[in-house]
């Protein structure tokens, strides 16, 4: 009786074991991350763009949504705040400019613009044929109504933060409620628009606000019921290359070719996104379930040499940091306050960045498709990226070396080392739970200052989740010393949103003026001229380095894995393919 | 009867009272709210605008205020707006909750299905070969964790035998209303609540197991025999109506579950239901999804609570409730 049992248990630990291996490449004892032999990868040799030489045939194409919710449906570029809403948006809306390899707007998109002499005013007009997928031309109006909706003291989405929009004339004055139009964008006819911002800033090729919104469909719902209303969760449109045809909440959107599409006819017939919960996605992939999914990059070693699916990629705006807490935030000056003197001595910051081995957390945790950083302005921006940066590669003797000068000796020889007054020198490092790796990357960061002679505890003895973490960070609280974070920088380099004195972003409270005059002359006037730029922010790279506030640690990899069947697929920004390029080679997918 | 339910029903008003006191407390006490590291993916932010956003959301005003308006929309049948969604929360929960129900009706009565029968031969054959494989059965699946049992279905049935959709609720282009389509709404319930239902077994096969057992040797039922009652009508009309009792029971707090819906099984099979939108909306902070559904799975427990013990007074005799 009781063998039987075991048989039938052993059959069945066995096959989990065996699922869990195919489908979470992670799991394998992560605590130990140097005596992993894990193959290296490198973003680098990964293409951007898929191969396939095949005649493409009318089809449709299923996309994978990889995500462990449904997505929330708010879709309207306005409004969205989810990323999968975003990857839906993608296919049935899009901005009216496109845009080059360093995300700056060109002429070829629905629209063109003009800068004034001054650089302060936009002139944009939209092409003829653009059209609102009901039949009606994509207006001036249009993006007025846009701006409108996002400055108006009723709207309830999160984009009226951005420092472009607040800074175009009149905009305050009518989010206020003191104007009820906004007196720096003019109609000027029914296809072109002026736009005027009190400062010219060369982040309005990168960042401007570009997507209008169909007046004549939603102008009669109020703008606090805009983002609930059916015209945008059940019947949204847009001017893309695909219609929405029809929505299951949460699930899945089917839509269909676009034939009035300013672009020219689309290649297939139609699109079908669906959600693909991230433990099944290499199946459903491998079953040609699903053609194209944004593929989670911990399962990847798992995935490689799948045959009937390629895999693209390339570097992610983001980067992985490690902050230290230097001050807080003053919220009635709106302002940053450097007096927490903890770590005012940057030697023993630059100790602790020389401390760490980045380069082993990305091998070892992350297979090299997270390997380290050495600015702060991610190789995603291959115009800005300081090439020649070394940043902070792994020297523990240099880290002693600097922690001697700085006066932080082992005093009790305990092996840990006191502060330069001889008391007990604990370190309180904040770290987020989430990820399989999470809790095996804070312990060994936290034994790579060990090994130096510092004693860093995790903030409360354990890891923390989210919100927790997020509510610590930005209300600086005492407890927290040290906090490994990251961002994504989404596509406009400008840094100053992050690190400027003045915005609550800047989470280690570092203030410096030399840091103030370079983020200013970075978004300056004459920053328009890009070498200017490069310049200002290859210093801005230099400054951060030397002062390190934060420490720069991983940048991290985008992984697509498409089936063999489809074709002009593409993940590089320079790239002129748009979805309505993408086309498939064959009625069904490619099976393994 | 009738003094005893509404007596019962009388008593849910302060019990939800109280709940509906903890609940917000709690939902507040969570560190951070709902914009709090909205941004780590978004940097166009600032932090005026993000206080007016608080401002206007009401997440500054003290917590009575909050307690007050959020309670005074709550009779008003008005559970107020997910920030996440930015939608009304009766609208959101109103396409889950049908997902879910269908859901959790499937598991429900496929676990039935299931366990009823192989209770009943495990407890009249005690001891034979089949009671040893249905008891090994039993205490195999109360082992299997949801999760890791889900995942093998799926590759087994979904993807390497193909004979079930992997995911999602209905295959999008069917027209709604067609007889296809419910057809495929029905398919892919199937694997979902056969997974659930096969682990979830335990509990009904073992109670019925031991009731048959201990009715079995009863008096009223060795009277019956010596009387020569035919065995089979012995276990029908005897054993198997007395054993039953307590499954009855069991019913009405199985109703109860039918809303809970399964974290696991809609993640696994990306099937769009209450447990993911209850477990986003407290890792997100969206107090408003939070606290309507632990309201409303409170509501559902003491009613639940209320039916077994209507259930069991009708079935039993002997437990007549005045």
């Amino acid at each position: 009786m009781k063998k039987r049992y075991w048989k039938f248990f052993s059959v069945l630990a066995g096959l989990a074991l065996v699922l869990s291996a195919c489908t979470d490449s992670t799991s394998s004892d992560p605590k130990k991350p140097t005596e992993q032999t894990a193959p290296k990868e490198d973003i680098g040799n990964f293409p951007m763009t898929v191969k396939n030489d095949g005649e493409i045939v009318d089809g449709v194409l299923t996309y994978g949504l990889v995500s462990d919710t449904p997505f929330e449906g708010t879709l309207n570029y306005a409004f969205y705040t989810g990323h999968p809403d975003a990857e839906i948006l993608q296919f049935f809306d899009e901005a009216l400019f496109r845009t080059n390899g360093d995300y700056e707007i060109t002429n070829d998109g629905a629209a063109t613009y003009e800068l004034s002499a001054d650089k302060k005013t936009m002139t944009i007009k939209i092409k003829d044929n653009v059209k609102w997928h009901d039949g009606e031309p994509v207006k001036a109006e249009d993006l007025e109504y846009a701006y409108l909706v996002i400055g108006h003291k009723d709207y309830t989405g999160v984009r009226y933060g951005d420092a472009l929009i607040q800074g175009i004339v009149g905009m305050e004055e009518y989010h206020s409620g003191k104007a009820s139009t906004i007196s720096g964008i003019k109609v000027v006819d029914e296809k072109t628009l002026t736009i005027t911002w009190k400062q010219a800033n060369p982040s309005v090729l990168t960042g401007i606000w570009a997507y209008p919104l169909p007046k004549h469909y939603l102008k009669d719902i109020p703008i606090d019921q805009l983002a609930q209303s059916d015209k945008i969760r059940k019947n949204p449109i847009g001017f893309g290359p695909f219609k929405v045809k029809k929505i299951v909440p949460g699930e899945s959107v089917e839509m269909v070719r676009n034939d009035d599409y300013y672009g020219g006819k689309p290649n297939l017939k139609g699109v079908i996104v669906k959600v693909v919960s991230p433990k099944v996605v290499l199946q459903s992939l491998k079953k040609g379930e699903i053609d194209i999914a944004e593929f989670p990059t911990d399962q990847y070693v798992g995935a490689k040499g799948t045959k009937n699916i390629q895999f693209v990629g390339k570097i992610d705006l983001a980067y992985n940091y490690i902050g230290f807490k230097l001050g807080r935030w003053d919220a009635k000056k709106q302002e940053n306050v450097m007096d927490n003197p903890k770590f005012q001595d940057k030697r023993l910051r630059q100790a602790m960045a020389y401390a760490i081995d980045n380069k082993s957390v990305g091998e070892k945790l992350y297979h090299g498709l997270r390997f380290p950083a050495t600015t702060l302005i991610p190789p995603s921006f291959p115009g800005y990226h300081d090439k020649e940066a070394k940043g902070y590669s792994y020297d523990p003797e240099k880290a002693k070396k600097l922690l001697d000068e700085a006066g932080y000796k082992d005093k009790d020889g305990d092996g840990l080392r006191e502060d330069p007054n001889g008391k007990k020198f604990t370190i309180h490092f904040l770290a987020m739970s989430g990820s399989d790796v999470a809790e095996p990357l804070a312990k060994f960061y936290m034994q790579c200052w060990k090994d130096v002679g510092l004693d860093v505890q995790l903030v409360d003895g354990r890891l923390a989740e989210f919100n927790s973490f997020y509510d610590m960070v930005e209300k600086d609280d005492p407890k927290v010393d040290v906090f490994a974070a990251a961002w994504g920088t989404g596509t406009d380099v400008d840094p100053y949103g992050l690190y400027g004195r003045n915005v609550m972003f800047n989470y280690s409270r570092w203030v410096n003026e030399k840091n103030d005059e370079l983020l200013e002359k970075g978004h300056s006037e004459q920053a328009f001229d890009k070498e200017y730029r490069k310049k200002i922010y290859n210093e801005w790279q230099a400054l951060m380095n030397e002062e390190v506030p934060v420490i720069p640690t991983l940048y991290r990899s985008a992984l697509y894995a498409v089936n063999n069947r489809v074709k002009n697929f593409t993940v590089d920004p320079s790239s002129q393919l748009t979805w309505k390029d993408v086309g498939v080679t064959a009625e069904k997918p490619e099976v393994e | 009867m009738v003094k005893f339910i509404l007596r019962r029903i009388m008593m849910m008003i302060p019990q939800l009272f109280v709940l509906s006191v903890l609940i917000f407390l709690l939902a507040k006490a969570m560190p951070g709210d709902a914009l709090t590291g909205q941004l780590a993916n978004n940097p166009k932010m600032d932090a005026q605008t993000l206080a007016e956003m608080r401002e206007k959301l009401g997440l500054n005003d003290p917590l009575y205020v909050q307690y007050t308006r959020w309670i005074k929309n709550l009779l008003h049948g008005d559970l107020g707006l997910s920030y996440v969604h930015q939608q009304p929360v009766t609208d959101l929960l109103a396409g889950r909750m049908w997902n879910t129900i269908l859901l959790s009706l499937c598991i429900l009565v496929l676990t039935y299905a299931i366990a009823v029968p192989l209770g009943v031969i495990s407890g009249r054959w005690q001891d034979s070969w089949a009671d040893k494989l249905i008891v090994g059965y039993s205490y195999v699946s109360f082992a299997t964790p949801l999760f890791i049992f889900a995942l093998i279905m799926l590759f087994l049935f979904g993807f390497k035998l193909g004979w079930f959709p992997t995911g999602g609720s209905v295959d999008i282009q069917l027209e709604e209303g067609t007889f296809d389509y419910y057809i495929s709404k029905l398919n892919h319930l199937l694997l979902p609540s056969l997974s659930g239902a096969l682990i979830s077994t335990v509990g009904i096969i073992q109670y019925l197991r031991s009731e048959i057992i201990d009715t079995k040797v009863k008096d009223f039922v060795r009277t019956a025999r010596a009387k020569g009652v035919p065995e089979a009508k012995i276990y029908s009309r005897h054993i198997l109506r007395n054993s039953f009792l307590p499954i009855a029971a069991f019913l009405g707090y199985e109703i109860t579950g039918l809303i809970g819906g399964s974290v696991f099984l809609e993640s696994i099979f990306s099937y769009p239901g209450i447990g993911q939108l209850f477990l986003q909306s407290i890792m997100q902070r969206d107090y408003s999804v939070v606290t309507a559904l632990v309201m409303i799975s409170g509501l559902a427990t003491l009613i639940g609570t209320l039916l077994s013990d209507i259930i069991l007074s009708v079935v039993d005799p002997r437990i007549r409730i005045d």
